[in-house]
């Protein structure tokens, strides 16, 4: 009954919340961070365009690092297992997670599909995201890191045209340089772009073709293992 | 469109809070959107509208409040207990 004159209308209660709309996945994602550390796996989520160049710079990546780092990696694919297929094939211990029709990954997602690797035996572990510039960047997935790639193919405007997603990057990848002798792509203005929005601008540039930069991106890596 | 997706963690964080007031209906949701959090208001609104439907935020409205910077807050529910 209503508290202040006994009039039998509903009374109205207000609750005070003041908690993160994604409360329940940042929890997850403290949780899956606290695993990584401890177990000493260095937890890279790797963003960017669909065809940015994500799995080919992990196929790289492997290749650099294998005879020296255990490398694993779960993919956000919304219909296929190609990526995975590709980053099993360069010899990554990787599982698939096939979203449907879902453009990000969550700290479940990920979570879950940990079940299926063996991330504490792993030195490295990859969570190579959805191809999106949008929807993947306000999901803490657990990572030490957000790197995003982003491909010379792609235009300079991009980081002004997407913020968010270069704002959370501690890491921005610039992908296929080997593909500039071909294009009208002003590097200067590409570089300048993400400097305007990233908060502490770190920029490699590399060809995972060509394998030009690739040094600097391993460095990088080693250099954040717990 | 990752609005939906967090319209469901909504939605079902509401139910958490409904559930400590037995037969409470909800009749208000307010949140804090900032306009650097990666979200759009009005697409968050439309997906609102589509899962409010059969939920415990059927009879609630959802008001937005915009504001500066990365914050994405849930501020209040309000809810409605009936006499007892």
């Amino acid at each position: 009954m209503c508290e202040d004159c006994g009039c039998g209308d509903p009374e109205l209660v207000s609750v005070d919340v003041h908690e993160h709309l994604l409360a329940g996945n940042n929890r997850l994602a403290e949780h899956l961070r606290e695993h990584f550390v401890q177990a000493g796996v260095l937890a890279i989520n790797l963003m960017g365009s669909p065809g940015a160049g994500k799995t080919a710079v992990l196929e790289r990546t492997a290749s650099a690092f294998a005879e020296k780092y255990r490398l694993g990696a779960v993919s956000g694919d919304l219909a296929t297992d190609r990526d995975g297929e590709r980053l099993r094939r360069a010899g990554i211990l990787a599982k698939t997670i096939t979203t449907g029709s879902a453009c990000h990954l969550d700290a479940k997602l990920v979570h879950d599909a940990l079940h299926e690797v063996p991330w504490r035996e792993l030195d490295l572990f990859f969570i190579e995201n959805v191809g999106n510039l949008v929807c993947p960047a306000i999901y803490d997935l657990g990572q030490a890191a957000n790197v995003v790639a982003l491909s010379v193919t792609e235009g300079e405007d991009k980081p002004l045209k997407y913020p968010v997603i270069f704002e959370r990057a501690d890491l921005v990848l610039l992908t296929k340089i080997d593909l500039l002798p071909h294009l009208d792509v002003d590097m200067n203005a590409l570089r300048d772009a993400v400097r305007r929005v990233m908060k502490a601008p770190a920029i490699i540039a590399v060809s995972a073709k060509t394998g030009e930069g690739m040094g600097e991106w391993l460095a990088w890596l080693e250099a954040r293992r717990p | 469109m990752h609005e939906y997706s967090i319209v469901a963690s909504l939605v079902e964080r509401v139910g958490q809070i409904a559930a400590d007031h037995p037969r409470a209906v909800v009749r208000r949701i307010h949140v804090r959107i900032g306009d650097r959090a990666g979200v759009e208001r009005v697409l968050l609104q439309t997906a609102y509208d589509t899962f409010r439907a059969r939920s415990v935020c059927e009879h609630a409205d959802l008001a937005i409040e915009a504001v500066a910077g990365d914050e994405l807050i849930l501020q209040r529910v309000e809810m409605e207990v009936p006499d007892v």
